[in-house]
């Protein structure tokens, strides 16, 4: 079962305008998972990852329904057919 | 008159009888047809260079052929009479339509498209309609939709509220007259020039009360209705109208006619593209209209710039706008916004070597770029790959880029970058690859500087345009650090400025700097506001004098140095520490002409009354013209501009999100890069940029792509 991406509009111009991505490979952890879809769509590392390779402050990832920043972060498992969703957090006020 | 015949034309009824005169049915003998004719009453037309333009607006407008407007057959006059002839329309007039109740969505949709329509086609012949108003707009019984008075309108009505003489009185007698002045726009009644853009605002005037029965803005007499018009918003209109289609006609209603819609011919397509159910929730289902929707308006708007065009970047915490006009600067369009929901904190317009380029820094959560249009903001570069990263080692990520500075000018591909965490970066390729300056970062302060409200930043850039070994950067708040190597060794220039926060208040660093500006000629000269305290230095920083003479406050953000004038220099001061807005609400910019021998307030049609407002650091600019242009954004989001130096002052637009940058520039060359030859570095017109490797992974350079 492939693992689905699901990105938001704002990052769709990094991947040819899909909303999902389906990445093939079977990788471990969340790291793994997303240097698949950064191999893909190479814009999208950046947006999410600052270049010292963390989940920016305000993203949030969630695998399933799991916010990864309780689960171990880029360390966190993930399993087959897993859907990851890439979302900002809703923060601001300013 | 019933029975006459003036001309060719027998009068036959009267049909109506508005300000300028009587409406008459009228036979036309030559060519055997019916059309009415309106005898224009005397007052209105002869006498005065009023009646000229009639005449001459009158012939222009009947060269107007368009369904949906009622075509001008011909203009005469007999016997002292002046008269217009034009085609008989038989309908009902959209005010008798819409009383009360208002339409339908669908109908207003309908009208408001074949309205638009007729507009779009006058304005391109360079004719507005002035008086457009729902008792202007007839409906043919099979649904067509004609403008009467093309062009025709009153100018006395306008011309009422020119000049200063806005009496209570000349406003009900405008009203009573021409009966227009709740479809007036609010910058006829401001005394400024009305323009194609009025009719836009009447049109969204027409659509709101089509749609709801009632007028947007009301009054129970002249000076209530003209209040409303120039302060109020009307009250959003609910189901059954479409999101949408009130989203257009905010956007007809904005105050600033540079926030309006610009051509009739955009109203038209957007509300088609209501019609159509494209733009949101616009389906007949009423399920769908009725629940609360969020209306994404990604419409940007782009500016045409000729050679010889005025620009003002403006970078604001929500995006960047582009107003654009020409070297006069009375009137201004608005482009953007660019980057919705980025902050914009650092921006600049790089015309070395031919460019035309502008250039602005984005952030927020999905991080911080920098980012390029060659095109007047038509197109951006955006990068794969974030340029400008902070190398592995530091183990500091990029948070914001405060401060773009372009190199001197013989050094067309030489570019500085201020960000924080503080640092400095720099790229001698055009911005391709960027290099992390180690000189500055291995500085042994560096990790003893402390980060002031808005983060530990690197937000001012010097460069000294006679010693290519010379630069300055100014921390917040680490202080005045100087290179004479080029960037490879950095020394701490704070002598002499005070230091509040800290228990030496003369201490070696650690001064929380606000702003450094160096005269270009005399580059020994450098001015300095930090965050409490005005200085002066004579000699290259290496000692600072306080210049705080008869400031009200010597807090402050903003400073700028007159181009030519290196004792004169301009600040904006605001109240304490903790309050930080314009001192007794008062917007006032001072200037220095005596090297801060004292400092003398400028405030002529900046607002004195009421106005915390906040100058930020970059907010305030000069151009290069003479008398020096300066411009200055507030946190409110008020744009203002001074053409004499700062002697008086205007507001350009209001109602954006808080200004962060401003920054000028006179457009030598706007022609297309691709149509004339790049300088050698310059990189391919693409808007995507693949991948761009930067040096600061590895601390040296990477070939470019």
């Amino acid at each position: 079962m492939p693992i689905t991406f699901h990105i938001p509009g704002a990052l769709r111009e990094f991947t040819d305008g899909h909303s999902t991505v389906e990445i093939e490979a079977s990788p471990a952890t969340l790291a793994g998972a997303l240097a698949a879809l950064c191999a893909q769509y190479p814009g999208i590392r950046d947006r999410i990852t600052t270049e010292q390779g963390e989940i920016r402050q305000h993203i949030n990832v969630f695998i399933g329904e799991e916010n990864v920043r309780y689960t171990g972060r880029l360390a966190s498992r993930v399993s087959d057919g897993a859907e990851i969703s890439i979302l900002p957090a809703v923060s601001g006020g300013r | 008159m019933i029975g006459q015949v003036l001309g060719h034309y027998r009068v036959v009824a009267k049909i109506g009888e508005g300000g300028m005169g009587v409406v008459y049915r009228a036979y036309d003998e030559v060519l055997h047809r019916d059309v009415a004719l309106k005898v224009v009453k005397k007052g209105v037309a002869l006498g005065s260079s009023g009646g000229q333009n009639l005449l001459r607006e009158a012939r222009a407008s009947s060269a107007l052929s368009h369904p949906n407007i009622c075509t001008i057959y011909e203009v005469g006059e007999t016997d002292g009479e002046l008269y217009i002839v034009m085609e008989l329309v038989e309908g009902k007039t959209l005010q008798s339509m819409s009383a009360e109740t208002g339409l339908s969505p669908d109908a207003v949709l309908r009208y408001g498209v074949q309205i638009a329509s007729a507009l779009g086609r006058a304005h391109d012949r360079g004719i507005a309609h002035r008086d457009l108003k729902s008792a202007n707009i007839v409906v043919t019984p099979e649904g067509l939709v004609k403008v009467l008075d093309f062009g025709l309108a009153k100018r006395s009505g306008a011309e009422a509220f020119q000049g200063s003489s806005q009496s209570l009185a000349t406003l009900e007698e405008v009203s009573s007259v021409s009966g227009t002045l709740a479809y007036m726009a609010p910058e006829i009644f401001r005394g400024e020039a009305a323009d194609y853009r009025s009719d836009l605002w009447a049109l969204g005037v027409v659509l709101y009360e089509t749609a709801s029965g009632a007028p947007p803005f009301e009054g129970r007499t002249g000076f209530e209705l003209s209040s409303a018009i120039l302060r109020e918003q009307p009250k959003p209109l609910g189901p059954p109208a479409p999101p949408g289609l009130w989203s257009v006609i905010q956007r007809c209603l904005a105050k600033e006619p540079a926030q309006r819609y610009q051509h009739a011919g955009e109203v038209q397509a957007a509300l088609e593209a209501v019609q159509s159910g494209a733009m949101t929730g616009t389906g007949s289902n009423a399920d769908r209209v009725a629940r609360p929707t969020t209306t994404i308006l990604h419409n940007v708007r782009h500016v045409r710039v000729r050679k010889g065009d005025f620009l003002l970047l403006v970078g604001t915490s929500k995006g960047a706008f582009i107003l654009k006009s020409n070297i006069q600067r009375r009137r201004w369009e608005v482009g953007g916004p660019y980057f919705h929901g980025y902050a914009i904190y650092a921006a600049a317009y790089d015309d070395r070597a031919g460019r035309h380029r502008i250039w602005a820094s984005t952030q927020n959560y999905w991080g911080t770029l920098l980012r390029s249009s060659d095109d007047f903001g038509k197109s951006w570069t955006t990068p794969q790959e974030a340029t400008i990263r902070f190398p592995a080692d530091t183990g500091l990520s990029l948070k914001n880029i405060w401060q773009i500075a372009l190199g001197r000018p013989d050094e067309p591909d030489s570019i500085f970058c201020g960000v924080e965490p503080a640092a400095l970066f720099e790229t001698s390729d055009d911005g391709e690859t960027w290099s992390f300056v180690r000189g500055l970062f291995d500085h042994p302060h560096r990790p003893r500087w402390m980060p002031g409200n808005g983060g530990l930043a690197l937000h001012t850039i010097v460069l000294d345009p006679q010693d290519r070994q010379r630069m300055y950067v100014a921390i917040s708040a680490g202080g005045v650090y100087r290179t004479e190597d080029g960037g490879n060794t950095w020394t701490a220039q704070n002598r002499g400025i005070r230091a509040v926060h800290m228990p030496n208040k003369y201490p070696e660093f650690g001064q929380c700097i606000h702003k450094v500006v160096m005269h270009p000629a005399r580059p020994e000269r450098l001015f300095l506001q930090s965050h409490w305290g005005l200085y002066r230095s004579d000699d290259h920083a290496e000692n600072w004098k306080d210049i705080a003479n008869g400031v009200p406050s010597d807090f402050g953000f903003a400073m700028i140095m007159h181009p030519r004038n290196p004792d004169c220099a301009y600040i904006v001061p605001v109240e304490s520490d903790e309050f930080r807005c314009a001192c007794d609400g008062r917007l006032r910019v001072y200037r220095t002409r005596n090297a801060g021998a004292s400092w003398e307030p400028l405030m002529r049609g900046l607002p004195q009354k009421g106005a915390y407002e906040t100058v930020l650091r970059d907010a305030l600019t000069a151009d290069s013209l003479d008398p020096l242009g300066i411009y200055l954004g507030t946190r409110s989001g008020q744009v203002f501009g001074s053409r004499d130096e700062g002697k008086s002052w205007e507001r350009i637009l209001e109602g954006l999100p808080p200004v962060l940058c401003v920054r000028s520039t006179v457009v030598a060359d706007a022609s297309d890069p691709s149509s004339r030859t790049r300088p050698a570095t310059s990189r391919p017109p693409s808007t995507l940029r693949q991948k761009s490797a930067t040096s600061g992974r590895s601390g040296g350079k990477k070939k470019k792509r």
